[in-house]
């Protein structure tokens, strides 16, 4: 590298130092505020830390006892990989109707686009309570409305059977977000393939799978991804309506990693907690982005991704 | 040169990348942690043999949150007081927003530097941070026998020395609403209300047709009314959970919740998650009529009084003949043991949380004080309700049982199925027990570590 810089003309120098420079903000907060804590927590995982006193250095110690002897740490996994498994395909399918939808054209569209955006742009908290009014099995609008038609609604977030599920229908309330990038996506495919498949006979049915759906594999990808990160860190709505109960339904893997960083201060443990979890997300991610081979077209290549 | 254009696969690509290197630094960085042990010299532990005279005035640092107990104003208050009282110390106060305050809190006393000389030391695991008072007392001849004794014992003490003194008083009761007990024509519960009777009165009281609630529910096992059942989690020398957690204290306690919940007297979780006061109890309810009875606090007391409600206040329930328990509390307040100025950390501390300092925040504030003789000239001491609360107070405190130094809560969730069994109606009462007898290995192993961690 030092090679390169000595053969390269002071122009050029110059232009690389000024790129450095223009970047520098970015670069130091990143080595400062993002690569400095993970290496740090990487230490720490190695170490039994109350944050107030000098950690201790125990080596796997952590990760032993959280793979072999932590019926918590299971439970939390078991529950957050169902959650996950869930929660996402319905979230691609949900976003992706509800983007075909926004994209009609009807009159007025901007103002349910909005509409359908404004969620995810509302606090976190303030969402979760507003939740348990909907979900509550007596004064709930859900239940009371299934009444109406003589259905006697279950007790959502209150019983263990149902709570898990009540937390992925409640996520769904998110996916305006998720429908404006599908909505990007769906604006971006070309006309004249659909007036193409028009005048070969094709119906609105062909014309999506052979067309939209296809073309739309690139966000969809995307979404995979952001979605499947998103999943596996749940926490604020659980965190305030179930704290993880009943009978540990929703006991979600981030719920007993802030337990333990701040509620045990055992910043070790959960250290390696986090650990264990970006190691779980990097592998699903990789084998998403390997079977993305099979399955996302791109439109400028003509062919599926390589 | 013309610079690469990206393909729009690079792009997603990319994109993907980067989001995933964003989650890993999410799930990476569960605390802004600080790199090096704490680093902060200890101030000296043994003071000069008498008070030295400061030339000049010192300027501390007091961290500080406003609360329903003191607000900012009365605390700017406070340190104008200290300031015209003497000449040597200068306080810079910086109060805090509640909300975050204990974040920020372990984050400096962690790194080791730009924690405050004087602070709250609420959480037990910022004590090894804490100057050793001990000495300092010693010198000074300060009086600690002023303090109700249950509440220094418990929120002053870290291995074996004194290293926070406790600021006011605060504990739980059950608060009846008069009017409610006067309609139903039932009468006003003992002081002690017994256990069963309670169960009895609670359902007299509930009226559905007027969306009343007899009463609440507690809300975990192992506090006062488990206590006054005799229940334990483990054994006096903090070793042995078989005979304590499924033992006949623990046994009749379960068996109570049960029983309670069974009534249909109480809001259920989902009711309290609704319509109660989010972390403090259901207060609103019960300012509303719709809870006969609720378990409260001594905020919610000034609040029913302020707002004109007939009230009385009585113990938490518990078998007839048995000891009373009380879950109280006080803020543990103390000197950061990196100060460079533990002398005027120390003049403030005492003023603070001595006799002048809580009498001022008695005074321009609701905090009722941790010194007896200082409660007791509290202006409504007369009334009945209020005296009932002193009374409480002096009950044996839960956390004198409870708190040993380690953490409880390997052992509590080896139990926390059962509590949610019980809540949910899921489970026959004569499944209580052996449903503890199950918990105990677990729970065992769970006690075993919690001491090991603090090298016991």
């Amino acid at each position: 590298m030092l090679n390169t810089w000595r053969q390269m003309r002071p122009r050029a120098r110059r232009e690389a130092l000024e790129g450095y420079l223009g970047i520098s903000p970015w670069l130091i907060g990143f080595l400062l505020f993002t690569l400095g804590p993970i290496l740090a927590s990487l230490y720490f995982s190695m170490t039994q830390w109350n944050i107030v006193e000098t950690p201790k250095w125990i080596g796997f110690a952590n990760y032993i006892k959280l793979l072999t002897d932590d019926p918590l740490f299971t439970k939390a996994l078991q529950v957050t990989l169902t959650y996950v498994a869930l929660a996402v395909p319905l979230r691609l399918v949900v976003g992706l109707g509800l983007s075909l939808l926004l994209n009609l054209k009807v009159r007025g569209m901007d103002v349910y686009r909005t509409i359908f955006y404004l969620p995810a742009v509302l606090s976190g908290v303030a969402v979760a309570l507003m939740w348990i009014w909907i979900m509550h099995p007596d004064m709930g609008v859900v239940n009371n409305l299934l009444s109406l038609v003589g259905i006697q609604g279950p007790r959502w977030f209150w019983d263990p059977s149902t709570a898990l599920i009540s937390v992925v229908i409640m996520q769904l309330w998110y996916v305006g977000g998720s429908a404006v990038i599908y909505l990007a996506g769906l604006q971006n495919i070309p006309p004249h393939l659909y007036e193409a498949a028009e005048m070969d006979g094709a119906n609105r049915w062909a014309r999506f799978w052979s067309i939209t759906l296809p073309l739309l594999t690139p966000t969809l990808f995307l979404q995979l991804v952001t979605n499947l990160i998103d999943a596996f860190q749940v926490f604020t709505s659980v965190y305030i309506i179930t704290g993880g109960g009943p009978l540990r339904a929703t006991w979600m893997y981030m719920l007993y990693l802030y337990e333990q960083a701040f509620q045990e201060f055992n910043m070790g443990y959960a250290s390696a907690m986090a650990w264990i979890l970006t190691i779980i997300i990097v592998v699903l991610s990789i084998i998403v982005f390997r079977t993305s081979d099979r399955w996302v077209y791109y439109e400028d290549t003509g062919e599926k991704a390589q | 040169m013309q610079p690469k254009k990206a393909t729009r696969r690079e792009f997603l690509r990319m994109s993907g990348l980067a989001v995933a290197g964003m989650a890993m630094a999410t799930c990476a960085q569960p605390a802004p942690a600080p790199i090096q042990a704490p680093a902060a010299p200890a101030a000296t532990s043994v003071p000069p043999t008498a008070a030295p005279a400061v030339k000049k005035p010192v300027t501390i640092q007091w961290w500080t949150v406003p609360s329903e107990e003191f607000s900012e104003e009365a605390q700017r208050k406070l340190v104008d007081a200290f300031h015209a009282a003497q000449n040597d110390v200068r306080v810079e106060i910086s109060v805090l927003p509640e909300n975050g305050f204990s974040e920020k809190m372990t984050t400096t006393l962690g790194a080791g530097e730009g924690a405050p000389d004087v602070s709250f030391f609420w959480t037990d695991a910022w004590l090894p941070q804490a100057l050793d008072l001990a000495p300092w007392i010693a010198r000074d001849k300060f009086d600690t026998g002023q303090y109700i004794k249950g509440f220094f014992d418990t929120h002053s003490q870290y291995k074996g020395t004194t290293v926070t003194l406790p600021l006011g008083v605060g504990a739980n009761f059950v608060m009846y609403n008069v009017k409610v007990f006067d309609e139903a024509k039932v009468p006003y519960p003992d002081m002690s209300p017994d256990a069963t009777e309670w169960l009895q009165m609670i359902v007299k009281l509930n009226d559905p047709a007027k969306k009343r609630w007899g009463g609440d529910r507690p809300r975990g096992p192992y506090r006062a009314i488990w206590l006054n059942f005799g229940a334990r989690m483990y054994s006096d020398d903090g070793k042995t959970v078989e005979g304590y957690l499924n033992g006949p204290g623990s046994v009749a306690a379960y068996e109570w919740l049960w029983d309670l919940v069974q009534t249909n007297a109480t809001p259920t979780p989902a009711d309290i998650e609704l319509l109660g006061t989010q972390g403090t109890g259901p207060v609103d309810l019960f300012m509303a009529g719709r809870l006969a009875t609720a378990t409260l606090n001594q905020g919610h007391m000034l609040n029913a009084m302020k707002a004109g409600l007939p009230f009385g206040i009585v113990r938490e329930p518990g078998p007839t003949g048995k000891p009373r328990h009380v879950n109280s509390w006080s803020l543990a307040v103390g000197i950061w043991k990196g100060t460079k100025e533990p002398e005027a950390a120390w003049t403030f501390l005492k003023f603070w949380a001595g006799p002048e300092g809580q009498k001022f925040l008695m005074e321009n504030g609701n905090l009722f004080p941790s010194i007896r003789s200082v409660l007791n000239q509290y202006p409504k001491a007369d009334l009945p309700h209020v005296k009932a609360f002193f009374q409480i107070l002096e009950d044996n405190p839960v956390r004198a049982i409870t708190v040993r130094g380690w953490s409880n809560s390997g052992i509590l969730n080896a139990v926390k199925d059962l509590w949610d069994n019980i809540n949910l109606g899921k489970i026959k009462r004569e499944e209580i027990k052996p449903a503890l007898d199950k918990a105990v290995p677990a729970a065992q192993k769970a006690l075993d570590e919690a001491r090991a961690k603090v090298g016991l």
